[in-house]
């Protein structure tokens, strides 16, 4: 039991790395390839076709707003003609009452 | 109903203000309404909304031709589930704004029959009209119009028939109280 604990003392004690330890990570780091796109014209397409997408995007949403105003217009028309009409129907009977 | 004897067209004789929407409370009656109709279209959203309106479409064309000059399209209709759910308050206090003097009651009608009442104020602006405000009660419905701006009665008149607006709308004019 007591040789267990003296190996694991042994492998757990603390050791300092070699003073040349960073310097050959570091060498080790800017030696190693970059990884780049494959292609280089990828981001430009992403870039692109995410223009686009806003363009039509908000396009799309320009010709709802508009469609809705519209049918806003024709709604508001039609109700204050419907009310227009119902006075003036009224105002014409009256007339015609006082005539006859 | 009291009806004087000058077409509406006479009515653009009166002093300039500048036009603007009518400020009414719906607070009250949009809470007992069980319907509501609610079109709200300032100047640029109705400049924006012409561009949308058909000049092949024979009706939309007369309507672009006619909202082209507005300001401001404003309705409010409520829809109650039984009469008695507004009080003659209520309509009252949608009449206040109208009582300045810019504003004349054109017409006044009221039927016994179904409880129906529809009254039309017209602003005067100019030589035009600046705004026209309709009031048109029933014993279940109210509704309130409000459409700010220059109001072309040659295009009023080419849209009669069409969306309900009647035929050159020749009313009379009431004196206001």
């Amino acid at each position: 039991m007591e040789s267990f604990e003296e190996e694991l003392r042994s492998a757990l004690r603390r050791c300092e790395p070699s003073p040349d330890f960073a310097e050959r990570v570091l060498a080790r780091v800017s030696a190693a390839p970059v990884r780049r796109a494959q292609h280089p014209w990828v981001p430009w397409l992403a870039a692109i076709a995410a223009a686009l997408l806003l363009t039509v995007g908000s396009l799309e949403y320009r010709h709802y707003r508009g469609e809705r105003a519209k049918d806003q217009v024709l709604l508001a028309m039609r109700i204050a003609g419907s009310k227009l009409n119902k006075a003036q129907k009224k105002v014409q009977m009256v007339a015609h009452r006082s005539n006859s | 109903m009291r009806l004087a004897g000058l077409p509406i067209a006479m009515l653009l004789l009166a002093g300039a203000a500048p036009a603007q929407q009518v400020k009414w409370n719906f607070d009250k009656l949009a809470a007992r309404a069980s319907d509501t109709v609610d079109v709200s279209l300032s100047g640029s959203l109705l400049q924006f909304a012409t561009k949308f309106l058909s000049d092949d479409d024979k009706d939309e064309a007369k309507v672009k031709k006619l909202v082209g000059s507005l300001k401001g399209i404003y309705v409010r209709s409520f829809e109650f589930k039984k009469p008695g759910e507004y009080s003659a308050a209520d309509v009252d206090s949608f009449r206040a704004p109208l009582h300045s003097p810019d504003w004349q009651r054109v017409v006044g009608t009221h039927s016994t029959e179904n409880g129906e009442t529809v009254e039309v104020y017209i602003k005067s602006e100019g030589k035009g009209i600046g705004g026209l405000a309709i009031i048109a009660s029933e014993p279940k419905e109210l509704t309130l119009v409000n459409i700010v701006g220059s109001i072309d009665l040659d295009s009023l008149s080419e849209l009669g028939g069409h969306f309900g607006i009647p035929e050159g709308l020749e009313v009379e004019k009431e004196k206001k109280k």
